[in-house]
């Protein structure tokens, strides 16, 4: 178990934080020499995408949520007002 | 009730919200009314240009030189802009993947990944989403997940990421689409 995290690890570090010059080039070399590494780097960079694609839609929920506040609270009402007068609504 | 770390972020994420709806989107829903756009529209490429901001800030605050009223307004002009010249209303801010056909075949995606983790490992999206999107430091999440240490935090984000790394394996998933 500890080797596969020190491997997630370093595979995060390498695509991620960067490696110092000399140490990047030995990983890429190993990542030519094994399948198996290279998959994985692959693989977890698809995972860090899937995170950030999950963060976002989070946000946009709680981006949409912050709208409806505004747009139906009677706490809100005079800012709401000013808005829908601008699109000549109410 | 005690209010853990990840209720209190996203109570400042709720404050900062409310915060820039009242000082920026008036001023973005002005922009957009008189270039024909709807109130909807308006509310797109404002919770856009918002996002782009929350990340970028996140992951660089230097890279933003103007005031966040000064930057939202400058993407929410340049989405509506191009949505505006393009005659389309849906087309993303390049790069940033807010297109709307785009984010359809991404939440398909996306569902049946989320089915996966609800069943597998919400607690682990939970903790990999504080800390690789939201940047919350390892140590503020020890208490939210009950880690002894930020030395098994660190140890569980590493665990939580192989096992997301295997189920996007195993299920065969493309994900290119969700990398930036």
């Amino acid at each position: 178990m500890r080797t596969l995290l020190t491997e997630v690890q370093q595979i995060e570090q390498h695509l991620l934080q960067g490696h110092e010059p000399g140490d990047a080039l030995v990983f890429e070399a190993k990542m030519i020499l094994d399948y198996e590494l290279r998959e994985k780097a692959s693989l977890q960079k698809q995972a860090y995408g899937f995170i950030s694609f999950y963060g976002r839609r989070q946000l946009k929920q709680e981006l949409e949520a912050v709208h409806r506040q505004l747009f139906t609270s009677p706490k809100h009402s005079s800012f709401r007002e000013r808005i829908w007068k601008l699109f000549g609504t109410k | 009730m005690e209010t853990t770390v990840l209720q209190n972020a996203a109570l400042e994420r709720e404050e900062l919200f409310i915060g820039l709806y009242k000082k920026v989107f008036p001023a973005v829903a002005r922009y957009v009314a008189r270039r024909g756009g709807t109130f909807d529209d308006a509310k797109d490429v404002f919770q856009d240009a918002v996002a782009v901001y929350y990340e970028l800030v996140l992951t660089n605050a230097d890279a933003v030189q103007t005031s966040p009223q000064g930057y939202i307004m400058g993407v929410a002009k340049h989405l509506w802009s191009k949505r505006f010249n393009d005659g389309l209303r849906n087309v993303p801010l390049d790069g940033n993947g807010f297109d709307e056909a785009e984010e359809e075949e991404k939440n398909l995606l996306f569902d049946k990944l989320t089915t996966l983790m609800a069943t597998a490992g919400v607690k682990c999206m939970q903790l990999l989403k504080a800390f690789y999107y939201d940047k919350l430091p390892v140590k503020s999440l020890m208490g939210e997940f009950a880690y002894h240490s930020e030395h098994s935090a660190t140890v569980q984000k590493y665990k939580c990421l192989d096992k997301l790394r295997t189920e996007v394996k195993q299920r065969a998933l493309h994900y290119e689409d969700f990398i930036d």
